[in-house]
């Protein structure tokens, strides 16, 4: 199905709902709470606990959002497909939900500045020195086949470079360990597994290719909360602290947040 | 049915279609050819009467019949780089591919050459040819005449066992048609298309074979 239609249709279904007079930061300390959708199964932005509380990079951010209002934090479980609904339809004031910014939600909500992502990378040989596209000359560099490392490797890649497209990430890594590719595309999670295989001493990361960020949704009339948020997100980032936040439940300094042009 | 075919991702990408097409054939031809070396060596190594030889061939062989061509090629690829041997994709591909044809065609051309009677080589021993000519005229002629069909029939096997070779992303047809498949969707459209350029390649290797035939294994002029 259509997922721009599909969230059209149900902006238009939303819009009865919304209420009345836009929310400010004012407002929201005159009520005494803030209501915050967060995720729970998106680690380690949204998880749960062992005290079976919502945890993790995004939930402390939201309470540390809720502090600084000097207001309750109200954090509110939302999944994938509910979590605009809910803002839309004001069951909660704000989404700090892993949303990564992305056209088809930037039709249907005020996205904040990023307060976080996580970049694919290249990935390979230590000995090769790789500082950015023009370096892939005379390199194999393996992919799988027709995913956002591929698009993203293709539209920067020079002449001279050698893309290999594999079906899924197993052969893409498979190849890199026999040696029959000098890079290949990696992220985060991925790097765990290398290491576990043996990558650590053989391979290293070289430039970003493409960071997917993440920002703070609110309804598009929020636009005084807006302006509060990204301050806070400003100062947070200038600070440190999310670059801290980001090191310890994700284990790597942030990389360079920018807000997508669309 | 509510389907709605439409064909102009794929001819647009009809570049990238013929590139992958006339890898296929060079594929095809080469591991053919070298195939077909590598299996008369090994029929005749078979019927030397040596038996480390014979059974070395016969183990190769039961252990090629006996495996999946992709895991032949995943082994020459992802494998043979563990003891030094790094090949490209495509050398890869026909180094899996002569491999896995060879043991079929071997078998082939041994009983080919079987079905040659003793009594004629005894026949051109005795009119003064020398052993060259009777392995080239007496022996090889008729026996490649006798399987002939079954040769070009595990030849087209053999082009189309091309496609496999995708995996380890060498760029013939089967990539470029999964490649286009990842970016348009189109999958219905790009296999039918892909289908009939493969159906085409299989009819032209099967024209030529026939040509062949009808050149290289005439029977001796009466005269």
């Amino acid at each position: 199905m259509n997922f721009t239609r599909r969230l059209l249709l149900l902006l238009g279904l939303c819009l009865a709902a919304l209420p009345a007079a836009a929310q400010t930061p004012e407002s929201i300390k005159a009520r005494g709470k803030i209501v915050i959708g967060v995720m729970i199964d998106v680690p380690p932005y949204g998880i749960l606990n062992a005290k079976n509380e919502p945890d993790g990079y995004d939930v402390e951010l939201a309470k540390i959002l809720a502090d600084r209002l000097g207001v309750k934090a109200e954090l509110v479980p939302v999944t994938g497909p509910n979590r605009i609904p809910y803002l839309l339809t004001g069951k909660v004031d704000m989404l700090v939900a892993v949303l990564g910014i992305i056209p088809e939600r930037a039709k249907l909500v005020a996205f904040s500045n990023p307060y976080a992502g996580f970049a694919q990378f290249l990935y390979g040989k230590k000995e090769l020195k790789v500082a950015g596209p023009a370096d892939l000359v005379g390199l194999t560099i393996g992919v799988p086949r027709a995913n956002t490392t591929d698009i993203a490797l293709s539209k920067v890649a020079p002449k001279g470079a050698t893309i290999l497209r594999f079906d899924d990430d197993s052969a893409v890594r498979q190849a890199l360990l026999s040696g029959q590719v000098d890079l290949t595309g990696m992220s985060q999670n991925g790097l765990a597994d290398m290491e576990k295989l043996g990558g650590k001493d053989k391979f290293d990361r070289k430039f970003d290719l493409f960071v997917q960020v993440q920002g703070i949704a609110m309804r598009k009339d929020q636009t005084e909360l807006l302006a509060w948020t990204n301050a806070q997100i400003a100062e947070l980032l200038a600070s440190g602290k999310l670059n801290e936040m980001n090191r310890r439940w994700v284990g790597v300094d942030l990389p360079e947040l920018k807000m997508p042009n669309f | 049915m509510s389907y709605q075919f439409d064909f102009s991702p794929v001819f647009d990408a009809w570049e990238s279609l013929a590139m992958g097409a006339w890898l296929t054939i060079r594929l095809a031809a080469i591991s053919m050819a070298i195939g077909l070396v590598v299996s008369v060596l090994l029929a005749f190594g078979k019927l030397s009467g040596i038996a480390w030889l014979r059974r070395a061939i016969d183990a190769y062989i039961e252990l090629i019949r006996n495996t999946p061509l992709l895991v032949q090629i995943f082994f020459v690829y992802f494998g043979l780089p563990a003891i030094g041997i790094r090949l490209r994709p495509d050398t890869a591909a026909v180094v899996a591919l002569v491999i896995n044809a060879a043991a079929y065609t071997t078998e082939i051309i041994r009983a080919g050459i079987e079905s040659v009677h003793r009594g004629q080589l005894e026949a051109g021993t005795a009119l003064g040819l020398t052993r060259v000519q009777v392995f080239r005229l007496i022996v090889l002629k008729p026996a490649f005449r006798a399987v002939y069909p079954s040769i070009t029939t595990q030849f087209n096997v053999l082009l189309l066992s091309t496609s496999i070779v995708s995996a380890i992303a060498a760029n013939e047809l089967t990539h470029e048609a999964e490649y286009i498949n990842s970016i348009t969707f189109r999958s219905f459209e790009i296999y039918i298309v892909v289908a009939v350029i493969y159906f085409a390649m299989s009819l032209g290797f099967s024209a030529i074979f026939a040509a062949m035939q009808s050149r290289l294994f005439t029977w001796p002029d009466a005269h």
